[in-house]
C-alpha cells in the first residue's frame, strides 16, 4: 500500500463547524454545453471536502465559479461565503475575504523568484503604495522584512521550500512548482482554500508530501483552513477527506463521508462505469 | 544569487539589500564618482552632449520598460506623455511664470494623467487592441493636441515651437545653462529614476505588476486588483515620460511637437528590446548601444563624404536603416538583449575556471 497510515491514526481533534461556503443551485452553460446543472452543496468550517467525478463532470467549473475567474459567473444560483453573497464579486475582492486557490495547470509567476511569488500571495496583507514603495527606506523596508519573516517561518516551513527561495519559479521542477503554488496560496493566510488537483502529475513520494502539506494546512493551529479539494487520486481523497461530493455531467450525484460514497452504487456506476468495485482503492 | 564564499546574512533586510558586499558598494560609489566628477571634468562638450542624448533616452525608455518589461502592456505611443510633459512644463513656465522645479512636477503629473486617460481601455481590452489605443494616444496627443492647441498657446513661433530662455531653468541658485549643467542634471535624474524604479520592483506594487505580466488570472485570484494596478503602471510610466520631457527642455531650451514623433516611440521600444526587456539595466544598455552605434555610423560616414556625398545627404535614412538592422540582428542572435548576455558573462566569470 502506498499510504500506510490511515487518517484515523493521525487524526487531530478538530471541530467541524457551521457551513462556511454554500453553493445554491448554480447553473452554468458554455455555449450549448450545460457545465453545471443546478449544483448545490455546502462546505463546513474546518473540514476537507473533496469534489470528485469523471473528466468533464464540472468540478473545476465549480471551483472557478467560487473563485470568480473571468468568464465563470454563474447563469443562475448563488454562492454564499460566510453569510455574504459573493456571486457577483470580482476575484480580487473574494481574495480579500480569505478565499485562496491553486490551479490545475501550474499558474506560477514564472519570471519571479519563489520568494516574490510567496510575497505576491501575501499582497492583500501588505499596504505599501507606489510612493512608499519607490522611496522604500522609510516604511516599505520594515513591512517587507516583517512579511518576509512571516513567509519564511510559516509558509516555507510548512511547504518545505526554503532552499529554493531565490530561484526563479519558472525554472524549477514540476513537483516543486506544485509546492510553490500551495505556498503562494497559503501566504495570504486564507480561511478557505480551493485546491484544483494538487496531486496531478506528481510521483508517489511527492503525493505523500503534498498530502502532508494539505493536512498541515487544514489542521495546524496557524492555518486551520477549510479546504475544498478537487482530485482524481482516489487513495488520497478517501484517506484525507471528511466528506466527499461526487459530480457527474454537471449534477451532484452523491454527498457523504468517504465510506458512504465508496459504497454508493450510483457513484460506482457513474464514476467508474462497469469496472469492479475494488478499483476505487488506490492504484 | 552569487556571493563570495563566507558571506552570510543575519537579517532578512540584509538579504534583501541591493549591494550586499563592501566590494559592490565600493564599485557603485566609484561609478557615481566617475559619473559626477571625472566625466564632466575631463570630457569635452561634444561627448557630454552625446551623453545627454543617452541620458534622455534612458529617462524616456524607463517608462517603456515599466510598461512593456514589467507590466506586459505593450505601448507604441510613449512619445506622447514625454511631449505632453515637456509642453506642460514649458507652457506653465512661459505663461504662468512658474519656477522650473514646480513646472517640472506639473509636467510629470500632466503626463501621468494623460497616460492614465489613454490607459483606461485596458479594463476591457488586451494585447493588440491595447497597442492600438497607445498608438491613438501618440497621434491624438502629438499631432492634434500639441501641434494644434498647446503649441500656438504661446502666441509666437511657427508650428507650435516653444523657446524658453535658458536663464529660466534654475534650481535655487543653480542655473542649468551649459551642456555640463544639463549633464549633471541628467545624472541626478537618472539616479533618482533608477532608484525609484528598482525600489518599486522589489516592493508590493512592482510585484503586482510583474504578476500581471506573468499571469494575470492567477494574480487576480490572489487578490491583485488588475485594473487599478494597470492604471497605476500607466500613471507612473507617464510621469516618468513627463520627467524625460522636462529634462529634454533644459537640454535644448526649445520644444517642438516634431521631437515626439511616432518614430521616437518606436525607437524607445527598440531601446528596451536591444537592452533587455524586463531588466532594470536594459534601457541603460539599450540607450548606450543605440545612441553609440549612431555616433559610430556618423564617424564612419564623415571620411566617406568626399567619395559618396549621398551618404551625408541621406544620413536620416541610414539612421533608420541602422536602427532596423540592429533590431533584426538582436532578435535573431540575442533575443533576450544585452543585459542577459552581460548576466551570462558575469556568471561565467564567477565560476571560472571550474564551471561545473
Amino acid at each position: 500500500m502506498a499510504l500506510e497510515w490511515k487518517r484515523e491514526e493521525l487524526r487531530v481533534e478538530k471541530e467541524i463547524g457551521e457551513p462556511i461556503l454554500v453553493v445554491e443551485d448554480v447553473m452554468k452553460a458554455f455555449g450549448g454545453v450545460q457545465a453545471l446543472n443546478g449544483v448545490s452543496f455546502e462546505v463546513r468550517k474546518g473540514e476537507i471536502l473533496s469534489l470528485i467525478g469523471p473528466n468533464g463532470a464540472g468540478k473545476s467549473v465549480v471551483l472557478n465559479c467560487i473563485n470568480g475567474l473571468p468568464g465563470y459567473r454563474p447563469d443562475s444560483g448563488r454562492i454564499i461565503f460566510e453569510g455574504r453573497d459573493i456571486t457577483k464579486w470580482p476575484p480580487h475582492k473574494r481574495a480579500q475575504v480569505g478565499i485562496s486557490r491553486t490551479f490545475q495547470k501550474i499558474e506560477l509567476f514564472g519570471g519571479m523568484t519563489v520568494l516574490d511569488n510567496a510575497k505576491l500571495g501575501r499582497h492583500i496583507k501588505m499596504k505599501t503604495g507606489w510612493w512608499d514603495g519607490g522611496i522604500y527606506w522609510l516604511k516599505a523596508s520594515k513591512e517587507e522584512a516583517k512579511h518576509r519573516k512571516w513567509i519564511e517561518e510559516k509558509v516555507f516551513e510548512t511547504c518545505e521550500i526554503e532552499i529554493y527561495r531565490h530561484r526563479t519559479a519558472g525554472m524549477l521542477p514540476y513537483g516543486v512548482q506544485k509546492r510553490i503554488e500551495l505556498a503562494r496560496a497559503l501566504a495570504m493566510g486564507p480561511t478557505f482554500l480551493l485546491l484544483d488537483e494538487p496531486m496531478a502529475g506528481l510521483n508517489l513520494e511527492e503525493v505523500e508530501d503534498m498530502t502532508r502539506f494539505i493536512l498541515d494546512a487544514n489542521e495546524e493551529k496557524e492555518w486551520q483552513c477549510t479546504i475544498l479539494l478537487v482530485e482524481h487520486d482516489m487513495g488520497v481523497v478517501m484517506d484525507i477527506s471528511d466528506r466527499v461530493v461526487v459530480f457527474d455531467w454537471g449534477e451532484k450525484i452523491a454527498d457523504g463521508v468517504p465510506e458512504e460514497v465508496q459504497n454508493n452504487p450510483r457513484v460506482i456506476r457513474a464514476y467508474l462505469g462497469e469496472v469492479e468495485e475494488t478499483y476505487i482503492t488506490r492504484r | 544569487m552569487q556571493l563570495p564564499t563566507g558571506t552570510h546574512f543575519d537579517s532578512y533586510t540584509a538579504d534583501h539589500a541591493w549591494w550586499q558586499t563592501k566590494f559592490v558598494w565600493f564599485r557603485m560609489l566609484l561609478l557615481l564618482f566617475v559619473l559626477l566628477w571625472v566625466i564632466p571634468t575631463f570630457v569635452g562638450d561634444y561627448w557630454l552632449s552625446f551623453l545627454n542624448m543617452v541620458g534622455y533616452t534612458i529617462l524616456a525608455a524607463a517608462g517603456v520598460q515599466l510598461l512593456i518589461g514589467y507590466t506586459g502592456l505593450i505601448t507604441l505611443g510613449h512619445a506622447a506623455p514625454i511631449g505632453f510633459g515637456a509642453f506642460a512644463c514649458a507652457l506653465s513656465m512661459y505663461l504662468l511664470d512658474v519656477p522650473y522645479l514646480l513646472a517640472f512636477v506639473i509636467g510629470m503629473v500632466a503626463a501621468g494623467l494623460l497616460s492614465v486617460l489613454f490607459g483606461l481601455p485596458c479594463a476591457r481590452v488586451k494585447g493588440f487592441y491595447l497597442i492600438m489605443t497607445t498608438m491613438a494616444m501618440q497621434f491624438i496627443t502629438v499631432d492634434i493636441i500639441l501641434t494644434q492647441f498647446l503649441g500656438p498657446l504661446a502666441g509666437k513661433g511657427r508650428g507650435g515651437v516653444l523657446a524658453i530662455e535658458p536663464e529660466m531653468f534654475n534650481i535655487g541658485p543653480w542655473i542649468i545653462y551649459s551642456v555640463k549643467d544639463a549633464y549633471i542634471w541628467m545624472i541626478i535624474l537618472c539616479v533618482i529614476v533608477m532608484v525609484f524604479m528598482a525600489n518599486l520592483m522589489r516592493t508590493r506594487v512592482g510585484r503586482a505588476w510583474m504578476a500581471i505580466r506573468d499571469n494575470d488570472i492567477a494574480a487576480e485570484a490572489l487578490g491583485v486588483n488588475i485594473f487599478y494596478f494597470k492604471l497605476l503602471a500607466f500613471f507612473v510610466a507617464g510621469a516618468l515620460g513627463g520627467l524625460a520631457g522636462c529634462y529634454w527642455l533644459t537640454n535644448l531650451t526649445i520644444v517642438s511637437p516634431e521631437h515626439f514623433t511616432f518614430g521616437w516611440s518606436l525607437w524607445l521600444v527598440g531601446v528596451i528590446l536591444i537592452g533587455g526587456v524586463g531588466s532594470m539595466y536594459g534601457h541603460i544598455y539599450g540607450a548606450l548601444f543605440l545612441t553609440g552605434v549612431l555616433e559610430l555610423v556618423k564617424f564612419a560616414l564623415i571620411p566617406l563624404a568626399g567619395i559618396f556625398p549621398e551618404a551625408m545627404e541621406k544620413f536620416l535614412y541610414i539612421k533608420d536603416l541602422v536602427f532596423g538592422l540592429a533590431i533584426i540582428l538582436f532578435l535573431i542572435f540575442e533575443p533576450k538583449g544585452i543585459s542577459y548576455r552581460w548576466w551570462q558573462i558575469k556568471n561565467y566569470i564567477h565560476l571560472w575556471p571550474f564551471s561545473y
